[in-house]
């Protein structure tokens, strides 16, 4: 087993056991800041392959603590931040990160701005992938809501427009458009995946990412049937490049990546006397070119990966919650079993999961999972995972929770 | 001809149905400016979707313990646990500010009497005394 950092995860369970599960207001003047948080501790072991971590041997490299506070200074006008923690595998570390800092004012229902560093709409579950606490399962589906590339997906340096309209008799349309900047670490796990693409050192080294600009839209529909609800989301990221060191032979020298990313999604979600039922498509396409870092162009590059899943829950206690899902990716949309590929098995990852969610208290939940998995496209660790095929293998997942 | 008179009578059975009253009390802090809401109102309150009175003070949503559930769900749409994961997602996500917790229709009143823009559905019968009962239509 691969406990990593053990003394910040029991400080910060005890921290929160401690705290009555009660949230934290704190007076200034007339007005009242709220605080809030979550520590969540996970345990993942694995058959064949190391997934997420060192799971082969059983790993509890898997948690996230959040803290945030939100206060409304003034009318229609309302601040929040959030600071953040996690770790997954080689991704995270527990480095502290400010996952969001905005301010917003909202004129009326159908018109709000919010600034700052904002978390980015995407589907059902990009914006909260991190909540343990708002959902069933313990691993979304991965193809979609990559746990390691919560960099990449979850937050931008911008803005965001948001509202409401009311459809009369055809239900209501809410929307979100945002426009900002990513910041992809080095040590991230977008540059975690890219890495294990390249030669081993010394012959290539990653370099770095590129402060990107990204520009999308979320648009639901929740219909007249109560609890139906129906979206779409798109968006591109504008020049994407990362950069990479080469060694002799080939080098010294240096080359870069630059692409853009349109992508793409659909989710229909229903909640009706305890169940849901979710499914979702999700797409990206990436077109660009591999050049020297003097922009001598090398050669065109392209892939468009997709992925899409179904999933279904019922709350049968106030304490029990059962889900299932079902969820299929692709890295090559015209190539979806490999053919003629190096590992044939690295074009997909199938994966049917069955999650049991405990509410023991009001402030703590407890989630057990099992899942079966043929392919090898999600794992991008060759070091880890040297020989790879098409076999089924299982995934077990445990994992914690303690919110206030 | 028989679907020209199922129909009609189809939409006044579910009109009907969305009419009835809701069972419990709704209370709101005495400086809301509010004196009535609508059942769509209300229940835009309880989701996150208006999140400010008319005049731009914050709502505060108050939830009043285990015997007001039945009325808050009749009110939002939503099971007890279904409330409760919906405001988890908005406010870690920084969308919105979640629902105080009171342990019953006593303390809720309380809190809702010293909160400002602080709203409440409290069991059907409860004291409302301190706080402003809002019509419901």
């Amino acid at each position: 087993m691969t406990p990593q950092n053990p003394r910040i995860s029991a400080v910060c369970l005890a921290l929160l056991a401690g705290s009555t599960a009660t949230a934290w207001d704190l007076k200034l003047g007339e007005k009242t800041a709220s605080f809030h948080g979550f520590a969540s501790q996970g345990f993942l072991a694995s058959t064949d392959y190391d997934y997420l971590g060192r799971s082969r041997d059983g790993s509890f490299e898997f948690n996230e603590f959040g803290l945030n506070t939100s206060i409304s200074p003034f009318n229609r006008t309302r601040i929040t931040a959030q600071a953040f923690t996690f770790d997954v595998g080689n991704v995270g570390n527990y480095e502290l990160i400010l996952d969001y800092a905005s301010i917003e004012y909202t004129v009326n229902d159908h018109v709000g701005f919010r600034g700052g560093r904002v978390r980015r709409p995407g589907g059902i579950y990009n914006h909260i992938q991190d909540v343990d606490l708002a959902r069933t399962a313990i691993l979304l589906p991965q193809g979609m809501y990559d746990a390691r590339w919560r960099d990449f997906s979850t937050s931008i340096d911008g803005g965001l427009v948001f509202g409401s309209f009311s459809l009369g008799s055809g239900g209501a349309l809410s929307y979100e458009a945002y426009a900002g900047y990513m910041n992809l670490s080095k040590e991230g796990g977008v540059a975690r995946i890219l890495e294990n693409g390249l030669p081993p050192a010394p012959i290539g080294g990653f370099s770095g990412i590129d402060k990107s600009l990204i520009a999308g839209a979320q648009l639901w529909w929740n219909t007249p049937v109560d609890g139906l609800r129906f979206g779409v989301s798109g968006g591109q990221v504008f020049d994407f490049t990362w950069h990479i060191s080469v060694a002799p032979p080939f080098g010294p020298g240096g080359m870069k990546t630059e692409v853009d990313i349109p992508f793409g999604q659909v989710s229909l979600e229903y909640q009706k006397d305890g169940w849901t039922f979710q499914t979702e498509y999700y797409s990206y396409k990436t077109t660009g070119f591999d050049m020297l870092e003097n922009g001598m162009i090398l050669a065109p590059t392209s892939s468009q990966p997709d992925v899409w899943y179904v999933g279904l829950s019922k709350r049968l206690t106030p304490w029990l919650e059962l889900g299932s899902y079902y969820t299929e990716y692709f890295t090559d949309v015209d190539n979806r079993g490999g053919v003629g590929t190096a590992v044939p098995s690295d074009a997909f990852q199938k994966d049917a999961a069955l999650s049991a969610r405990f509410d023991i208290t009001d402030w703590w939940i407890f989630k057990l999972e099992g899942h079966y998995i043929r392919g090898t496209g999600l794992l991008h660790s060759s070091t880890l995972n040297p020989v790879r095929n098409d076999d089924g293998w299982w995934l077990f997942a445990a994992k914690t929770t303690l919110s206030f | 001809m028989k679907r020209h008179i199922l129909f009609p009578g189809l939409f006044a059975l579910l009109s009907v149905l969305s009419c009835v009253a809701l069972d419990g009390v709704v209370v709101v802090n005495e400086a809301v400016p509010a004196t009535q809401l609508t059942a769509g109102a209300l229940k835009d309150i309880l989701t996150g979707k208006t999140m400010y009175w008319d005049g731009g003070a914050a709502i505060n949503i108050v939830t009043a313990g285990e015997k007001a559930d039945a009325a808050l769900e009749q009110a939002s749409g939503m099971t007890p646990s279904a409330f409760k994961t919906h405001w988890q997602r908005l406010a870690f996500s920084g969308r919105g500010q979640p629902p105080k917790k009171a342990d019953d229709a006593a303390k809720a009143l309380a809190l809702v009497a010293s909160t400002k823009g602080a709203i409440a559905i409290l069991p059907a019968g409860s004291d409302t005394k301190g706080a402003k009962s809002l019509a419901i239509q």
